[in-house]
């Protein structure tokens, strides 16, 4: 098994890790501690003191507060999205592409999907404007809820780590 | 050492990325190896300091010995690196107006190339290397060649003319040409490469101009045009090089023409046309060595092995002849070029070992220390234990002695990786996880050589295994245990075998080109002559080519020996074989049948006479024309056996050696001071400064007056048996 670097796992998170350690890491069985420091990392990188639980995208966390040890949706200007199990998309702004007008900003004329089969839905943080995800369903389909991620399995089947406290 | 009087004769160079080896030859067959630091920007100078080592033994030097040399051959990494590292030429390229973006995507195939099968079927994995030419240096025209070679779009002049001044303004040292169909019909790609040095001229600029028509007419365009490109991309750039090395050499005295190894197991001039077959040479030394050697011995069948720190390449002879393959890949790209077959896989000394953390299970590589050897070198800056570690911990290298003392191995640091590494997790002292880590590599390499023979419908029992390469003697026992062989040999040079195995390899060219043939098997007398004649047409074309080069080292077209030669195959199935011609001349229909007698005998010894399928037809997809000159050639050292008993001098003492859950005092010989009819024993290690050879309990070997060792598994009756009568 490999170890790497606090360094090498920030470049990672950053794209900017040369090819043969990305390839190493991609075709090596996991280091056991990529998780915690991935967690660092991140952690540094967010203006905000409450403690990452859980990754969810490249702007989006699961965050447990610092003061009520409640674990909420979190975008990383501070925007809180509410409860961890609730979809935060509800409480997003979203931009729906509906139209071959909005859909031509995405893809020339002719290769964009027929919006009575497709449309785009874009869900963007209304404090900061960052756009946090995309999803292509049929235009009827409910607001998808992603995933519920059984947490405390992760932490302590998974990664071997203790689950972060949780009040609520 | 030995009488100064026998001049020195061949001379072969292996210039690697860290050590030039090089390999003098004496008339008598005496031989001596040099090494010394690779230099990659002057390899002249390396190599004359490895000569310089290497004579030093003979007490002499390079100014006595170059004027003596009939015969030198040169291969290195040079090439194969500038092209991994893409630091060669800036090359422009003329493609297909449309097809401008085939280059980059490399067949899709060159996204995993080279890959361990687990990361071959990891997409995440694939990745595409940057293109030899970047699409702002590559322009599109418009014309078409239909597959039957009938052009349905004639070339636009003006397109060629507009391409060529923007390739220049783009910063094009030189120009690439290759269209599609142009094997079949090389008309527009001609006229193009014409309009386009017109262009050149006019603009009074200096760029060569390449048309993959006048390098590899094959079909395959993706081979192809990597092919033509690597001619300007990395090929020009060796041949300064080469002139460089040359040059010295001349300074020197040298009068013979420096060759160069190339992958079709000849070897070629610098000066030759089509360099960048010399792409890959060294692991093809090895093979044109074992059949050299197999000519002199008298074996038909040879299996030859070769470990290295990273890899194990096997390749097999079968009746005294080696296997082309004629698109193979190297660096990670699709190439036209024809190959002597190689297997590799990627397992070798230097592997790195882990615990597979799901099965629980010893993984080794697929990425290896390389020439940083393992944990036992503190200098290395490695913290995973690596099957070398396993050798040190084990008593099976000399930490001492690591390539002749060059770097000191600290045992102790390797036994705490393995403990902390291996042995803990898996529950094991440190002495049987690091024997297991080299079992399971030696049940890996028995498994793929002995996987390797039967898949080709032969029988271990049928052939000999030669073992060399640096490592290769360490492991020789472990890889062919109970794999039946009918002979074992490992040659004292072991380590100089690749650099000895160019020394072999005859003066000869060799071009390839594509056809279309295919008659049914009761065709018609007239489509039979038909078909000879368009044989007979490319062979006419192939040898004005072989002969062309062999002019430009001064031989006359008398002096060359031609051998034509074809690919078949049964009209319709996928795998075509290469035939050496047994008529030099094609004609007649009773030519033609001829041809179909000669493969269809070469189809029923690689597969089964009952897998023949005459009615099928057959199809002829390549031309062949091969041409060589004779060289002198290495003798192989001839001495008289001294009988069973080693001379005192060359016994070294004992090293404790672990095997089969126990140590033993294995006996240390020096490998140089052993003479031919020696036998030893084994628990037994012989060593020399480029290798060790492991001999251990229930094996002996002995050697013959070829110094080659002759390693035999000797059959012990159990103690207990022993005792009952």
């Amino acid at each position: 098994m490999s170890t790497y670097t606090k360094q090498q796992v920030k470049n990672l998170t950053e794209g900017k890790l040369d090819w043969d350690t990305t390839m190493r890491m991609l075709s090596m069985p996991k280091d056991n501690e990529r998780f915690s420091i991935y967690l660092d990392v991140l952690q540094a990188k967010v203006p905000w003191k409450d403690k990452i639980v859980l990754p969810l995208g490249p702007h989006l966390y699961i965050a447990q507060s610092a003061k009520t040890k409640q674990w909420v949706t979190k975008c990383d200007c501070g925007h809180e999205f509410g409860d961890y199990r609730e979809n935060w998309k509800l409480n997003a702004a979203i931009y729906v592409r509906d139209n071959p007008e909005t859909m031509r900003d995405v893809y020339p004329t002719l290769m964009a999907p027929d919006t009575e089969w497709q449309v785009y839905r874009e869900y963007y943080c209304p404090e900061c404007g960052v756009m946090l995800d995309v999803e292509a369903p049929t235009p009827w389909y409910p607001v998808i809820h992603d995933f519920e991620p059984d947490i405390e399995a992760f932490y302590s089947e998974w990664v071997n780590l203790p689950v972060p406290e949780r009040a609520g | 050492m030995q009488a100064q009087n026998s001049p020195v004769q061949v001379m072969g160079i292996d210039a690697g990325g860290t050590m030039t080896d090089t390999f003098f030859v004496r008339k008598d067959g005496r031989f001596v190896v040099g090494k010394a630091q690779s230099n990659p920007e002057d390899e002249s100078l390396a190599i004359f300091n490895s000569s310089e080592d290497a004579l030093a033994h003979w007490g002499r030097n390079v100014d006595q010995v170059y004027p003596e040399l009939l015969t030198c051959v040169y291969s290195g990494t040079a090439m194969l690196n500038r092209v991994v590292q893409r630091r060669g030429m800036d090359v422009g390229l003329i493609c297909n107006k449309g097809f401008e973006q085939v280059h980059s995507m490399g067949r899709a195939i060159q996204s995993y190339l080279g890959y361990a099968l687990e990361d071959r079927i990891h997409l995440n994995t694939h990745r595409y290397d940057e293109p030899l030419v970047p699409l702002s240096r590559t322009r599109g025209v418009t014309e078409r060649t239909d597959v039957q070679g009938t052009v349905v779009i004639p070339l636009r002049e003006q397109e060629v003319r507009q391409a060529t001044r923007e390739l220049v303004d783009a910063g094009a040292k030189a120009i690439v040409i290759c269209l599609l169909q142009s094997h079949k019909n090389g008309t527009n790609e001609k006229r193009t490469r014409d309009i386009c040095r017109y262009e050149l001229s006019k603009m009074g600029v200096d760029v060569p101009v390449f048309a993959s028509v006048d390098y590899y007419p094959s079909r395959k365009e993706s081979h192809r045009m990597n092919t033509t490109i690597l001619e300007a991309y990395a090929a020009e750039p060796s041949r300064k090089t080469l002139q460089k090395v040359s040059d010295r050499f001349k300074k020197h005295g040298s009068k013979f023409d420096l060759r160069v190894m190339a992958t079709h197991g000849g070897t070629i001039s610098w000066k030759a046309r089509e360099l960048s077959r010399t792409i890959v040479s060294g692991p093809i030394g090895g093979v044109i060595g074992s059949k050299l050697l197999g000519e002199v011995l008298g074996y038909e069948n040879i299996a030859c092995s070769d470990i290295g720190g990273t890899s194990f390449d096997m390749a097999l002879i079968t009746k005294g002849n080696f296997s082309i393959i004629s698109d193979p890949d190297m660096a990670r790209l699709v190439l036209s070029l024809p190959l002597v077959a190689m297997d590799s896989v990627g397992a070798g000394a230097g592997s790195f070992v882990r615990i597979d953390p799901y099965s629980g299970g010893i993984k080794l590589g697929p990425d290896s220390a390389g020439y940083r050897v393992g944990t036992c070198w503190p200098e290395s800056g490695l913290d995973t234990v690596s099957v070398s570690d396993c050798h040190v911990v084990l008593g099976y290298l000399n930490p001492e002695n690591f390539l002749g003392g060059a770097i000191k191995l600290n045992v102790e640091r390797a036994r705490q990786h393995i403990k902390a590494q291996i042995a803990d997790p898996l529950g094991l002292s440190i002495e049987d996880a690091a024997a297991g880590v080299i079992e399971l590599l030696d049940l890996q390499l028995r498994d793929y050589l002995r996987a390797n023979i039967s898949a080709k419908g032969y029988s271990a029992a049928d052939f000999v295994c030669f073992s060399y390469g640096g490592a290769g003697p360490v492991h020789t026992y472990g890889y062919t245990e109970g794999a039946g062989f009918k002979d074992v040999i490992v040659p004292a040079w072991a380590a100089g075998f690749s650099a000895f195995g160019c020394a072999c390899a005859d003066f000869e060219y060799r071009y390839d080109k594509s056809v279309d043939v295919a008659i049914p098997q009761n065709g018609s007398d007239v489509d039979k002559v038909t078909a000879c004649r368009t044989i007979q047409t490319a062979w006419e074309e192939l040898a004005a080519k072989v002969i062309e080069e062999f002019e430009i080292n001064g031989f006359k077209r008398n002096e060359v020996i031609l051998q034509p030669g074809f690919r078949m195959q049964y009209m319709g199935q996928l795998n075509d074989l290469e035939i050496n011609s047994p008529i030099t001349m094609a004609a007649t229909a009773a030519d033609w049948d001829r041809m179909v007698e000669a493969y269809e005998e070469t189809y029923a010894r690689v597969y089964a006479s009952s897998a023949r399928s005459p009615e099928l037809g057959f199809s002829v997809t390549g031309a062949i024309m091969r041409g060589l000159v004779p060289v002198q050639k290495p003798t192989l050292p001839e001495d008289p056996e001294e009988g069973p008993t080693p001379p005192k001098d060359a016994f070294l003492g004992t090293r404790k050696f672990y095997r089969h859950k126990k140590w033993v005092d294995a006996k240390l010989w020096k490998m140089e001071a052993l003479r031919p009819g020696n036998e030893i024993t084994g628990p037994a290690i012989i060593e020399s400064d480029a290798t060790t050879f492991v001999v251990p309990e229930g094996f002996a070997t002995y050697v013959d007056k070829h110094r080659l060792f002759h390693l035999k598994e000797v059959k012990q009756r159990p103690t207990h048996l022993r005792e009952v009568k």
